[in-house]
């Protein structure tokens, strides 16, 4: 059944509908969620929270936009309430997560290796929560959802030019950030074994 | 070309929305400048980084822990919608309850009905028994009733004493 049928019978109450709807976008909505929080119970417990959200206000989608750009509009607003609530960037010492991520060059074994990798990517993961709220979303969504650049633009509400200039500043203010914990030669070894 | 838009050509080309041509004025920047081949392999980490854990699986049987949610959510829609309304109901209430006191405090006090408008009310004529009276034969009874009807009607009038 096409999308938009699948909505409107959503909207006259028919929860098999809404299933199907919620079964084709919950990994994205989940994912979403997850690549803000890091813990899956929390982005577990945001998408139950959007579907819901979505499913009450569902009499106010009017077709406008694609189904998909208005779940995500929803999901985006929604786990910035939470980001809001939570405080969650003030809570991680970077410095430290730093020294733990390159103190053991001389490890090689697989296993340690894949604890590094892991390591290495909640170390970026935190550096990009200490970024301001409208680079950490829009990096988010482009380089950790990896949605389009149109789509981005819907989803936020903003020219194509804007989410290029912030994407820019956005990726240049991580690197900068990231830039201690690069090697001399350029860090590609240090950070993207995996 | 600067290193600054090496750079912004840089992530447009890692993002794949570089043309031919801008792709070769970057490559050959790139060949001439070491701090931005660094920038370019720093970059190219950090997206790798960033990129992975996006497949991350999400809990199971989503849908058997939403449904019951939708469900509550569905029957409390009404009671919501009232709770909602009924805060906004209550400053109205009592702006009516103020209105109507006060209305009810300046208004006029509704005045006693007279005798005749009683009787005209009751769908009575006010003048019949004055007209009996007229009607009555003698001119000396007509008086004696006019007179003792008059005295019915008021306080008995004192005489002032002397």
């Amino acid at each position: 059944m096409e999308e938009k049928q699948l909505v409107k019978l959503a909207q006259e109450g028919s929860p098999q509908a809404f299933e199907e709807l919620v079964t084709k976008y919950q990994p994205k909505v989940f994912s979403m969620a997850l690549s803000f929080t890091r813990n899956r119970e929390a982005a577990d417990d945001l998408a139950q929270e959007i579907f819901l959200k979505a499913y009450l206000a569902l009499t106010r989608f009017h077709g406008r936009s694609e189904f998909g750009t208005w779940l995500y509009r929803i999901s985006m607003n929604h786990i910035k309430d939470f980001l809001r609530k939570k405080g969650r960037a003030k809570e991680v010492p970077l410095d430290d997560v730093c020294e733990l991520a390159f103190s053991d060059k001389e490890q090689t074994e697989k296993a340690e290796l894949e604890r590094e990798t892991e390591v290495r990517r909640a170390l970026v993961r935190r550096h990009v929560e200490s970024l301001p709220e409208k680079y950490r979303v829009i990096l988010t969504l482009r380089d950790i959802q990896g949605l389009a650049y149109d789509e981005i633009s819907r989803i936020l509400r903003l020219s194509p030019g804007t989410v290029d200039s912030r994407l820019h500043r956005a990726r240049r203010m991580l690197r900068l950030k990231l830039a201690p914990c690069f090697t001399e030669e350029g860090g590609v070894h240090e950070l993207s074994q995996s | 070309m600067n290193c600054r838009k090496a750079e912004k050509l840089l992530l447009r080309s890692i993002d794949g929305r570089l043309d031919e041509r801008a792709q070769g004025l970057l490559a050959r920047h790139l060949e001439a400048c070491q701090a931005c081949r660094k920038a370019e392999k720093e970059y190219r980490s950090m997206f790798n980084l960033l990129k992975d854990g996006r497949d991350a699986a999400p809990l199971p049987r989503f849908w058997e822990r939403l449904e019951p949610r939708l469900r509550e959510e569905t029957e409390l829609v009404p009671l919501l919608f009232w709770e909602r309304w009924s805060l906004r109901a209550i400053p109205v209430f009592l702006a009516l309850v103020i209105l109507l006191g006060g209305f009810l405090f300046f208004a006029p006090q509704a005045r006693e009905m007279s005798q005749s408008t009683t009787l005209l009310l009751e769908n009575r004529d006010p003048l019949s028994e004055t007209r009996t009276l007229f009607e009555a034969d003698k001119p000396e009874t007509r008086t004696m009733m006019l007179m003792f009807a008059s005295l019915d009607d008021k306080a008995p009038l004192r005489r002032p004493t002397p």
